[in-house]
């Protein structure tokens, strides 16, 4: 029954007890403050995402994914260049450990993170100006020794401080190994090149061909600038120990790279070349290899099979899809030949602890096979070249002895990338060394700035379990992939073999991320709850706020939060944040006591209302 | 004592038989004592709404209670809430005269709940029991499928179970018994379900001695 056009007296228009007004009505949260009905108070409590928590330098994945989604793709790239100085390299070249560490490879397909940055780079390096800015100058010299990726990204992190920072590189160009490590059909020289003068942008001195322990002493280092970074980087090549490793047409995996890299390389390869070792330095040898003209690549691995080897898995992958033969659980002990190589003699061998670490035990007694080569490529690892440094900074391993801030002793001189990380398990990676480059310019500058360096002691809590999440809200979704030259043409020249996204793609794939654990402004909670006690000022992370007055802890936007940010806290471990109630007991006060006023004079408005109706 | 007054502080449909369970056996064991006593609920509370606060009231005393019609205890001398968050939300401790007894479910200490309580300096002792851990306490437990099929809501559930005290009820009785005195242990204990825990009860409340912890400091 409609009450449309009822005459409604005025006594009855005031809202009185048992009629409550809505909360949004003025003063109605007054009247009814249901926040003390709640026992669980909903908080917006952002996790860690996995994939930023598995990054070497800790990127804001999630943050720049939930940016790309919407477009804002400018502030995607300033947000990425926080952590990361060079994100159209780590684009191309990261071993991606967020992509292994993706909720969503639980689900579907793991989001194709390093894609997506790679796209955000290269719309980074199309800008005439880069987004980011030197800091205010403080008056401080900084030198960092090495321009790889651990002293490309401390450099940068100390001119945002506004430090005067000078590069001192060994080699004729900057880029370390970015330069020399890693083949130009996986990251092109002008990529590089383009990134290095961003750098330069910045105001930092890069001083080419100095090498510290001849052009420069220890001392001059510490005499000179105020402080040190040293990212020398694993520069010797290792040998294998085995008779007539001199002979010429053996050369080492580093080197071999680094020579192409330059532009100095000289090695002619013969048609049939063996690469000894297995890990992503051997792969990159052998695939160089088939681009420097050989026509039958072999690979001699110590390991059992291709699971055990040390190398990142769709690279091993490539590899053999170029054609590269792989030769398991053999140790090359002899190179035969003379003046040149002819063969080379491998025995049965295994590790004899760890996989991947020494001892190696060789079968002697067995009978040596012959394998027949032109060239052989030994690509077994690297150790750092430290002769100038004084022994007391020096570990039995060959690397920099640090503490657990990079700092050398109480000096002013720090050491990062893989001459520190080496041996501690880290594995030795580009964006590992930007990491750690990124963690020792900070702690370096709390030290110039007369700070306490302290461990980190708060807890991350990383979000892990699908459970934690409303799985509910994401559709299965198949992952984009990126495009490939087929191997037959791609195996002869030095084009990129991994192409780029495209805009739509590269959206197509931010919008596959649950942005685990972090509010994405998805708008639910304030949707659902089903009281108007959840309140925002603008769409955005960090600016819904909930009445706590109001809300009574029903805990459904807790449940439908897709997310996970939403956590519901007992309302105890809040100290204060809850009127206390006076109106539902004292019909004295309050409105309620307003309403009473109203009742006591009822009888004689009613009376003079009836009369009037009359 | 002369005259005292309990109020219990609980919530709507999901512990309104404990509130309820509180008053009628504190009454019925004070009457067994040969005193006069009175449980009665509220109704200005609305008590038919999941989770709304709502009071029961018990009254004893050793002469004729004078004001038997008046349905609030303006000025109770023990208060129980039977849930814990129940401790910020209102103003419980509004007339209660000094030297009086709160009681909590909790499974804070009295030290930390002291910091949520209007008006603390009328407090002799405060009382913390982890009544719903003693009691095994489970969220609606009153057969809910049962309930589910047959009336297709949870409301009135408590109603069914005849037993005094099944549950969070035990400790708590246990609890105002022995800080208050307000009737015999021995009067009161045959009326309780769910003995084990109010024996539990018994032995695991916390008990802060407000005013003597104000003069120490």
């Amino acid at each position: 029954m409609s009450t449309k056009g009822t005459h409604i007296p005025d006594w009855l228009k005031v809202p009185f007890a048992g009629i409550t007004p809505a909360p949004t009505q003025e003063r109605g949260q007054d009247l009814f403050p249901t926040g003390n009905w709640r026992a669980i108070r909903p908080v917006y409590h952002d996790k860690m995402p996995p994939c930023n928590n598995a990054c070497g330098t800790n990127e804001k994945i999630q943050g720049y994914l939930d940016l790309v989604k919407r477009g804002k793709y400018l502030d995607a790239y300033a947000l990425i260049k926080e952590d990361m100085p060079f994100p159209s390299i780590t684009g191309r070249v990261c071993y991606h450990p967020c992509e292994q560490a993706c909720n969503r490879g639980k689900y579907d397909e793991a989001i194709s993170i390093r894609a997506v940055e790679r796209f955000l780079g290269d719309l980074g390096l199309a800008l005439p100006k880069d987004v980011v800015k030197a800091g205010v100058p403080n008056g401080k010299r900084v030198a960092v020794v090495g321009s790889g990726p651990a002293g490309h990204s401390a450099a940068y992190q100390l001119a945002r401080l506004g430090y005067a920072v000078t590069i001192l590189e060994k080699s004729p160009r900057a880029g370390g190994l970015n330069r020399g490590g890693i083949p130009d059909w996986v990251l092109p020289q002008d990529v590089l090149d383009k990134e290095i003068a961003r750098l330069v942008e910045l105001g930092i001195t890069i001083k080419t061909g100095v090498e510290v322990g001849k052009d420069v002493t220890w001392d001059d280092l510490r005499k000179s600038y105020d402080a040190c970074v040293l990212a020398v980087g694993l520069t010797e090549p290792n040998s294998v120990r085995a008779a007539g490793e001199d002979t010429p047409g053996v050369v080492y995996g580093l080197p071999f790279l680094r020579d192409i890299g330059m532009g100095t390389s000289k090695v002619k390869l013969g048609p049939r070349v063996a690469v000894i070792g297995g890990g992503n330095t051997a792969i990159d040898c052998a695939r160089e290899a088939l681009r420097q003209g050989a026509s039958q690549v072999t690979m001699i691995t110590i390991e059992a099979n291709p699971q055990e080897m040390p190398c990142v898995p769709e690279d091993l992958h490539d590899m053999l899809e170029e054609g590269v033969e792989l030769l398991h659980g053999l140790a090359m002990t002899a190179v035969l030949g003379g003046t040149k190589v002819e063969a080379l003699e491998l025995r049965p061998a295994r590790f004899a602890g760890k996989v991947n670490a020494s001892p190696i035990e060789i079968d002697r007694s067995a009978k040596p096979q012959r394998f027949v080569a032109d060239n052989v490529i030994v690509a077994v690892g690297q150790h750092a070249s430290l002769g100038w440094l004084p022994a007391e900074f020096k570990t039995e391993r060959g690397t920099i002895k640090v503490d657990g801030f990079g700092r050398l002793g109480d000096t002013n001189v720090f050491a990062a990338g893989d001459v520190v990380q080496m041996g501690s398990g880290q594995p030795l990676m580009v964006v590992n060394a930007v990491g750690d480059g990124k963690r020792t310019a900070f702690n370096l500058d709390k030290v110039l700035r007369g700070e306490k360096l302290r461990p980190r002691t708060i807890a991350i809590d990383v979000i892990t379990d699908l459970q934690r999440m409303n799985m509910t809200y994401f559709p299965h979704f198949p992952r984009v992939q990126q495009a490939m030259l087929a191997p037959v043409t791609r195996k002869l020249s030095q084009a990129e073999v991994a192409l780029s996204l495209s805009e739509e793609q590269a959206v197509a794939e931010a919008d596959r991320c649950f942005s685990c654990g972090t509010c994405n402004a998805c708008d639910n909670c304030y949707l659902v709850c089903p009281e108007p006690c959840i309140v925002r000022a603008d769409r955005s992370n960090g600016l819904y706020k909930i009445l706590v007055d109001y809300c009574k802890g029903c805990r459904v936007c807790i449940e439908e939060c897709p997310t996970g940010c939403l956590e519901g806290v007992p309302e105890l471990d809040f100290d204060a944040g809850v009127v206390r109630m006076d109106t539902a007991f004292a019909i004295t006060q309050g409105l309620h006591g307003r309403q009473a006023e109203e009742l006591r004079k009822l009888p004689e408005r009613a009376a003079k209302d009836i009369e009037g109706w009359r | 004592m002369g005259y005292t007054e309990l109020t219990v502080w609980t919530r709507g449909i999901i512990m309104d038989k404990e509130g309820r369970d509180i008053v009628n056996s504190v009454a019925a064991a004070g009457r067994i004592e040969g005193k006069q006593t009175q449980a009665m609920e509220n109704y200005v509370d609305n008590p038919d709404r999941t989770n709304a606060p709502t009071r029961k009231y018990c009254r004893i005393s050793d002469v004729e209670i004078e004001h038997l019609l008046t349905y609030e205890n303006e000025q109770p001398n023990i208060v129980v809430l039977v849930e814990q968050t129940m401790v910020k939300g209102w103003d419980y401790m509004r007339g209660m005269p000094p030297g009086g007894t709160l009681v909590i479910n909790t499974h804070y200490s009295p030290e930390y709940m002291l910091r949520f309580v209007p008006g603390p300096e009328r407090l002799q002792q405060l009382v913390c029991v982890d009544a719903a851990k003693l009691a095994d306490h489970k969220w609606l437990y009153y057969r809910l499928g049962e309930l589910g099929l047959d009336r297709l809501s949870t409301e009135g559930a408590a109603e069914r179970s005849k037993a005094v005290a099944p549950d969070i009820a035990a400790p708590l009785i246990a609890a105002v018994v022995k800080t208050t005195g307000i009737v015999k242990l021995e009067t009161i204990e045959p009326m309780i379900a769910n003995i084990a825990a109010f024996r539990a009860g018994l032995a695991s409340l916390q008990v802060l001695q407000v005013q003597t912890a104000a003069a120490r400091g």
